[in-house]
């Protein structure tokens, strides 16, 4: 039942490289517009049979494959990685329906979407070790050609670096996974939370180490992250949106799954550092985002600044921060990708992105009257202003965070604040004001933005703010297997009560 | 005879004082400038004429009505009208209001002088104790405040007033229409001639009001007090609406405190030819106002131009300022040339003179004005 998440895109992706039919770019669009909508619907059926009381994985499958090497096609699903196999089922069906009808190479750029989004389910579906790394670094195959073939003027540049950045990801990545097994003398890659309790600690903290370093780039965590805003700048919008909203996403979901699940002790004592990294990783990210004049790389910042708190909150290793982890990886995937839904069409619309010539783009009559408000409420949303998603994950992780690791938590808070700063910048300078005016004295006339360009914007948004009243419609896929992992993790940091998490979610009681 | 060619000027704007003296006009003569400009003038003939009649009738029906509730609804109260009203499938007459005060508070010509005269005050302080007989809360009211009520007075004669203005000037706009469409009017000149003439026709019209109470009519302006359309009513519109305007209400905000305005209102530059056609679009924006009455009622050959554009109508309000602005251009051509001390192409060397330094005193006001803008073709 579950490999038909991953049979679908696959099956699509080839059908689209071999299927000799397909007469126009659009045809193959709205071909694997429909494949994606299949995935989608697929995972809304898995999710209907989901059973959110049980903590661990389910709807498990497993085929022996190269047992001599441990390996195993082994999937299930369970609470940490189903929001974001739905998220990443969603993304791909907005990236693919966002797609420029008139792209070149269009079977090429669709099966890779399709690829793309085979890797990233498999990844997260996943359950033996080697075959999550088999499915990380399938995904970096598609990714790389998409921003290599139809990015802007220096994708060559980006791409590459984003190649070599995640290739020495993937090596950092396996080369702990293999250490675990040989050093805990397991016969096989299957994931099990208990391989590293015969380790020593010091054994322990060395193969962390290597998962940090790994995750730390896909995250990403500064100073690791210099691919990321090249890629993001160089990437088109619907590559973008899946970068931010889904990609991203597998490296902080390597850390919860990997680094709190397999080495709790060695978190525990790498924990304040991790904290502390969070830190510089939120503060830096803000300040860099200030600076920049390109609307993209200041999202791309912002990104680089919201996923420091998701380390923040997984370093505090709580049931309550862990759920808070789960929750701004939904909630920066479901903003970041609404940011960069907008900037892609303003884009499209102005031909810049440069913040010092957009001016006044929320006129009503001559400029994008709906992207500026969805924008709007995108930052919003981005800098934690109650009512929506953003404020819940954020104020989650830091009520979690705050009793572990207070100093940190504060400065982190501050890094919110300065989302707030510079998406004020960005809100003011490109949307607000008179709009600007032609060498002529006339003002610039941009093209009309058609309502296909806003639905996408407009669903996210409406997410958004859905998720933002009600978190629990996120939270409750993921409480069990969260307290589960918590236990697990059970750190002498671990200072709220397991049921903390429920008591703040408004939650009676969590099935364990 | 010999040819005298008329004096050059030195003035920065000389190109358009060139132009008027040679008959030319402000206005560049397109075959799209006249489209939009009678297309446009079209549209607001047919909003005017809704306008004005209910000024009139604000000015007449509602004379000295404290809480005038239905004062939009011309006399005709039904629940239809209330519910279409409240749903606001409705001319904005709040426009016509907004353009009435304005031109009350800028004042000018013989009827500012007339308000403050002691004849007015006797024909007004009759109107008043008619209406408020019997109503002795009302009269108490006057006599402790006995401004009080004169001046709701002198609102209403600017109710009338502008509304006799529009009335000659909707009909100017609706006969050029209807000459534009039997191909008789094909040029701007055309069109210049066609406004100064009507402007013309109507300048010795009096501009005259009464009020009837109690089924007794009551002077308030009466004939002898000799107001005319031209002098009284047609250049202190011109004057109040075209150029001064009010910075209150526009889109920019200016601060009185930094100066930002000028003390003498006479120098104010806020009006039609001056305005930003890039209003915000906000609900309660005069222009705004305008601008949304007039998009019911554009004709179809002007939709089409409009349809041809990048943005199609989506920028329909916008398109219809510049438009509108360009028609503006056009009525304060005629009355300029319909003002000028002497014929345009006079041969003698001191009229002549008279005639530039009147010119050069028009293009000093509209140095700042959207004239050069409206040079350019439409902005896409």
């Amino acid at each position: 039942m579950l490999s038909i998440l991953l049979w679908i895109p696959l099956i699509g992706a080839i059908a689209i490289a071999l299927w000799p039919n397909f007469q126009s770019g659009r045809q193959v669009k709205q071909f694997s517009l429909v494949v994606s909508v299949l995935a989608l619907v697929w995972t809304a059926v898995i999710g209907s049979q989901f059973d959110i009381a049980i903590a661990g994985s389910q709807f498990q499958e497993t085929i022996p494959w190269l047992d001599s090497l441990g390996l195993r096609y082994q999937v299930g699903i369970d609470g940490l990685s189903f929001p974001l196999v739905a998220l990443n089922s969603l993304l791909t069906c907005i990236a693919i329906y966002s797609t420029d009808d008139d792209l070149e190479r269009p079977r090429f750029y669709y099966s890779l979407m399709l690829l793309l989004n085979f890797g990233v389910v498999g990844a997260f579906l996943a359950e033996n070790m080697l075959l999550f790394f088999l499915f990380f670094e399938i995904e970096l195959i598609p990714l790389y050609l998409l921003i290599g073939i139809w990015g802007g003027a220096r994708r060559g540049y980006a791409a590459t670096k984003f190649l070599i950045y995640t290739a020495v990801s993937g090596i950092a990545i396996l080369g702990s996974f293999l250490g675990l097994v040989w050093l805990s003398g397991a016969d096989s890659f299957v994931y099990q939370p208990d391989l590293a309790h015969s380790l020593s600690l010091t054994q322990q903290v060395v193969l962390l180490g290597g998962l940090l370093l790994g995750f730390g780039i896909k995250i990403p965590l500064v100073p690791l992250h210099t691919w990321l805003p090249d890629a993001h700048v160089e990437a088109s919008t619907p590559v973008s949106v899946l970068l931010a909203g889904v990609l991203l996403k597998l490296g902080t979901y390597g850390l919860l799954r990997f680094g709190v699940g397999l080495f709790p002790e060695a978190w525990a004592v790498l924990a304040p550092w991790l904290a502390s990294w969070a830190v510089v990783s939120v503060l830096y990210g803000a300040f860099t985002a200030i600076a920049q004049t390109d609307m993209k790389k200041m999202v791309a910042f912002s990104s680089v600044g919201h996923m420091g708190f998701i380390l923040l909150a997984a370093a505090a290793a709580t049931p309550l921060s862990l759920v808070a982890v789960e929750l701004q990886m939904v909630s920066h995937g479901l903003i970041s990708a609404l940011l960069f839904l907008l900037v892609g069409v303003v884009y499209k619309k102005t031909g810049t992105r440069d913040l010092t010539i957009l001016r006044g783009l929320l006129n009503p009559e001559r400029g994008l009257p709906v992207i500026g408000s969805l924008m709007v409420l995108g930052v919003m949303a981005s800098a934690g202003i109650p009512g929506m998603v953003g404020f819940i994950s954020e104020f989650l992780v830091f009520r979690a965070s705050f009793t572990a690791f207070p100093v940190q938590t504060l400065l982190c808070m501050v890094g919110t604040g300065l989302t707030a700063v510079y998406f004020l910048l960005l809100v003011n300078q490109a949307f607000f004001g008179r709009l600007t005016t032609r060498a002529d004295g006339k003002v610039v006339t941009l093209p009309p933005v058609a309502w296909s360009d806003r639905y996408p914007g407009i669903l996210l948004a409406l997410l958004v703010v859905l998720f933002g009243l009600q978190p629990s419609w996120i939270t409750g896929w993921t409480e069990a297997s969260i307290t589960q992992l918590a236990k697990t993790a059970a750190t002498p940091v671990a200072v709220l009560a397991p049921n903390a998490a429920a008591a703040v979610l408004g939650q009676s009681s969590i099935p364990s | 005879m010999p040819n005298t060619p008329q004096l050059k000027s030195k003035h920065p704007y000389a190109e358009y004082i060139e132009r008027i003296q040679q008959g030319k006009t402000l206005l560049p003569d397109t075959p799209e400038n006249v489209l939009e400009v009678v297309g446009v003038l079209k549209s607001y003939g047919v909003v005017m004429d809704a306008y004005y009649k209910n000024l009139i009738y604000i000015a007449e029906g509602q004379f000295l009505e404290l809480f005038p509730f239905f004062k939009y609804f011309d006399g005709k109260v039904t629940i239809a009208k209330l519910m279409r009203h409240l749903w606001h499938d409705r001319i904005n007459f709040e426009y016509a209001e907004y353009c009435m005060k304005v031109m009350q508070w800028h004042g000018g010509g013989g009827l500012d002088e007339y308000l403050e005269s002691e004849t007015f005050r006797k024909c007004a302080q009759k109107a008043i104790d008619a209406k408020t007989r019997g109503n002795f809360f009302i009269r108490g009211l006057n006599k402790a405040f006995p401004e009080f009520l004169l001046e709701q007075v002198r609102q209403s004669v600017y109710y009338s007033v502008l509304g006799q203005f529009w009335d000659v000037m909707c009909e100017i706009f609706l006969t050029l229409s209807d000459l534009y469409d039997q191909g008789k009017i094909t040029t701007i000149p055309q069109i210049v001639e066609h406004v100064k003439a009507g402007l013309v026709r109507a300048a010795s019209k009096p501009i005259v009001y009464a009020v009837e109470i109690g089924g007794q009519r009551y002077n308030i302006i009466p004939k002898s007090a000799k107001l005319t359309f031209l002098a009284d009513a047609a250049i202190p519109y011109v004057e109040t609406i075209f150029f001064r305007g009010t910075p209150f209400l526009g889109t920019v905000s200016y601060n009185a405190q930094a100066q930002q305005i000028p003390f003498d209102q006479g120098r104010f530059a806020y009006g039609a030819l001056y305005a930003d056609p890039l209003p915000i679009g906000g609900a309660g924006i005069p222009p705004t106002l305008l601008m949304q009455d007039m998009r019911h009622y554009i004709p179809d050959y002007l939709h089409q131009v409009y349809q041809q554009t990048i943005r199609k109508e989506d920028d329909l309000l916008i398109k219809l300022c510049e438009s509108f602005q360009k028609s503006m251009f056009c009525v304060t051509n005629a009355t300029i040339v319909g003002l000028m001390p002497h014929p345009i192409d006079t041969r003698d060397p001191k009229e002549q003179k008279i005639n530039l330094v009147y010119l050069q005193g028009w293009m000093d006001r509209l140095r700042s004005s959207q004239l050069e803008s409206v040079q350019i073709g439409s902005a896409s």
